[in-house]
């Protein structure tokens, strides 16, 4: 082993469980060689509201994937998601400074700081700033504009910002692990970096996570996260709508959601009937397969009703080619693709996991925690990049003279 | 237009949110992990610091301290040569020996090469050699004894007297008291050969050496009487003659003991005290029987019986002694 090499944990904690994945990192390469899952307690809809119950659980998921990994943990990347998080776009202009109209990288860096200089209210922090593709005299710019020419440089940001007390929940929990929190990632946009391809992402895509107590989501346009958001609605509320409906316990309710649930409704005979065990057990009771349906079918329709409200004016089918991919444990639910297209009007699929991926972390409850690795570790690379890029020495040197 | 020219609004990003935990908000695994960290961290700076500390010293030392190096790490001339010695070789020998030069350097000497000086001479059997710092060379060597002499003649040279170890080695003999190397007997009968480091060793010192260490310490009077030792049968054999400076020829066979062979010998010289009658030869080397011839008169040197006019019973048995006023060495030989 080389001595660069590092250990990095993916950690998200979830309503339902907390999925722990280590990843072996090179510099060049991640190689993932641990998982650990555990049963979440203490956590509603993302944020945690027992610490000593949350803090057991995730200690122990991260415990169980250094015993499988055989090596300890350097750094951590926190998925990041919950109803508190909230989004808004915010751009920026200037006019190039040279005389020949040539962007130079001043001009890039003042408009970036232009563009996220936004004031929060008291309590917010900032998650992160995602950048748009710039604009030269109104042409799109995937890439830096340095060099390029033009006489106005617009850019903008989507900046995600969540409560401070929240946000520092979380990290105290991996913090009690003695460990770092070296990058908080948003689940939507770990989860919607997996199962979009490069190419649907610059067609324009929409990746909705569906958890247990939050749905998270990402618009793609032109390559880039456009929007992003948080419902804090999720698989649990089909449970719990079943067992208010039907009047079962949790328990029952998300075993019957599990067998007989459904996003769009399939059974025609209104009298047909399924059993709640199915093994003639005392207390087995019947139940209407259609009023099962109907109840997590008018719930996945809103769940997907209020995220295409949320995306507003942002969302639309003919800038969306690549369609509504859906992901995490909640789109398990057959016919839940085809609702989506309905609501959204345009094509809808599960996403799948690339084929590079392990079989035994291909199903959908492990796309965020494979994401916040791959994502983390880019969105670090870039940093890097970028602060090298920053402090070397001849630019150093030119800034200087050209300041003078 | 630069970014000192806009006051931007203080955004904060989840970056400041402390990650420092208290202890008791940590699990038993996050502790031990925090323990394990500032164990390590003490460890990693103890090291350092002692590293740091002992490169410090050795750099003061280095520095400041010439006096106080070892003086192993000196390199001085050679003041003084001791030789620690079993023999009778002492120091002008050695300084000879060895031939140093007068400038050079304890460390500049090639122990090898003046090993092998102090072994070129024969009487040396074992030698080591040792540098005491700063100036002393010391030399240990274990030296041959003598058993016997004999005459060797270099071609073209003049006769030599070697004294004989052993181990079969002849050598010079240097510093032994003249006194001593008389009485030792000359040996006769031998066969010499020269290799390119001398002379080699003589077959069947073993045995003649245990016979004569026999009769020293048993019968030192009939050892004084000795005066050549021939070895011509002794391959042949298994015989060793003894020539006495009183004209008697005495055998003694290798295969039995030699103390019992002397115990005869010294009875038949006791029984046989009669001047007229002397004892001429004895064959100790037939086992219990001993053939003795006697003689009928002082022995003459190359004498024979027909020479002194005495009749043939009482010169009986017919013997021809070789002459003994000088040993017989085959002098023609090649060395």
């Amino acid at each position: 082993m080389s001595s660069n090499t590092t250990f990095i944990g993916a950690v998200e904690i979830g309503t339902s469980k907390i999925t722990v994945l280590i990843g072996e990192f090179t510099g060049r390469e991640i190689v993932i060689i641990g998982c650990g899952e555990c049963s979440s307690r203490g956590v509603i809809k993302g944020s945690v509201v027992d610490y000593r119950a949350a803090t057991e659980c995730t200690h122990n998921a991260l415990e169980i994937a250094e015993r499988d990994a055989n090596e300890r943990i350097d750094y951590v990347y926190l998925a990041q998601t919950g109803g508190h998080l909230e989004g808004f776009y915010n751009e920026a202009s200037l006019n190039v400074k040279a005389a020949d109209n040539m962007i130079e990288m001043d001009d890039i860096r003042t408009v970036c700081d232009l563009a996220k200089a936004k004031e929060l209210p008291l309590g917010r922090m900032v998650v992160h700033n995602i950048r748009r593709p710039f604009r030269v005299d109104g042409r799109l710019v995937p890439t830096s504009p340095e060099n390029l020419v033009g006489q106005r440089l617009e850019v903008g940001y989507w900046t995600v910002h969540g409560q401070e007390q929240r946000l520092a929940d979380n990290i105290h929990v991996i913090r009690g692990f003695n460990l770092e929190v070296r990058e908080l990632v948003l689940s939507s946009l770990a989860s919607g970096h997996m199962v979009t391809s490069m190419e649907e992402r610059q067609n324009g895509v929409l990746a909705i996570d569906i958890g247990a107590g939050t749905t998270d989501y990402v618009l793609y346009r032109n390559g880039a996260p456009h929007t992003t958001g948080v419902v804090a609605v999720g698989g649990g509320h089909f449970t719990n709508d079943i067992s208010i409906g039907l009047r079962l316990t949790e328990c029952q309710a998300e075993k019957l959601k599990l067998r007989f649930g459904r996003a769009q409704v399939q059974a025609r005979d209104k009298g047909e009937k399924v059993w709640l065990d199915g093994n003639y057990s005392i207390g087995d009771r019947q139940f209407p397969r259609h009023a099962i349906e109907s109840i997590t079918a008018a719930r996945a329709r809103e769940l997907l009703e209020v995220v295409r409200k949320k995306l507003g004016q942002g969302f639309a089918p003919e800038s969306c080619a690549g369609g509504v991919v859906l992901t995490g444990g909640g789109a398990k639910l057959p016919g839940i693709a085809e609702c989506a297209a309905n609501v959204f009007g345009t094509s809808a699929r599960l996403g799948e996991a690339p084929s590079w991926v392990n079989e035994n972390l291909r199903d959908p409850g492990y796309h965020t925690a494979l994401g916040i690795l791959y994502y983390g570790v880019s969105v670090q690379s870039d940093r890097s990049a970028a602060a090298r890029r920053k402090g070397g020495f001849l630019r150093n040197v030119t800034r200087l003279f050209a300041s003078t | 237009m630069s970014k000192d020219t806009y006051a931007l609004p203080e955004t904060r990003s989840w970056r400041e949110i402390p990650q420092q935990v208290r202890p008791r908000a940590m699990s038993m695994e996050g502790r031990r992990r925090m323990a394990m960290g500032v164990m390590r961290a003490v460890i990693g700076t103890a090291v350092i610091v002692g590293v740091s500390w002992g490169a410090w010293e050795v750099a003061a030392v280095l520095r400041d301290k010439t006096d106080a190096m070892p003086d192993a790490a000196k390199s001085d001339r050679v003041r003084s040569l001791v030789l620690a010695t079993d023999g009778v070789l002492d120091r002008n020998w050695l300084a000879k020996t060895l031939s140093i030069a007068p400038d050079a350097t304890l460390m500049g000497l090639d122990l090898n090469q003046l090993r092998a000086k102090v072994l070129a001479d024969e009487q040396v059997s074992t030698a080591s050699i040792v540098r005491n710092f700063p100036d002393t060379l010391t030399v240990r060597i274990s030296e041959r004894s003598p058993v016997a002499r004999m005459m060797a003649q270099a071609p073209g040279g003049a006769p030599k007297m070697l004294l004989v170890a052993r181990d079969g080695i002849a050598f010079a003999g240097v510093g032994f008291d003249p006194a001593m190397v008389e009485t030792l007997p000359w040996l006769d009968g031998i066969t010499l050969s020269r290799t390119p480091r001398g002379l080699e060793p003589i077959e069947g010192m073993r045995l003649v050496s245990d016979l004569l260490a026999s009769a020293k310490l048993e019968a030192e009077n009939l050892y004084r009487n000795w005066q050549v030792i021939s070895l011509a049968h002794l391959a042949t054999d298994g015989e060793i003659e003894v020539h006495t400076r009183d004209g008697m020829k005495i055998i003694f066979g290798t295969k039995e003991d030699y103390l019992r062979q002397i115990a005869r010998l010294d009875l038949l010289v006791d029984e046989s005290n009669d001047p007229t009658r002397p004892l001429r030869e004895v064959n100790l080397a037939l086992g219990a029987q001993v053939p003795v011839a006697y003689g009928t008169a002082a022995p003459t040197l190359n004498a024979s019986p027909a020479a002194s006019g005495l009749d043939a019973h009482s010169a009986a048995p017919q013997i021809a002694f070789p002459s003994i006023s000088t040993p017989h060495i085959d002098v023609h030989r090649e060395l």
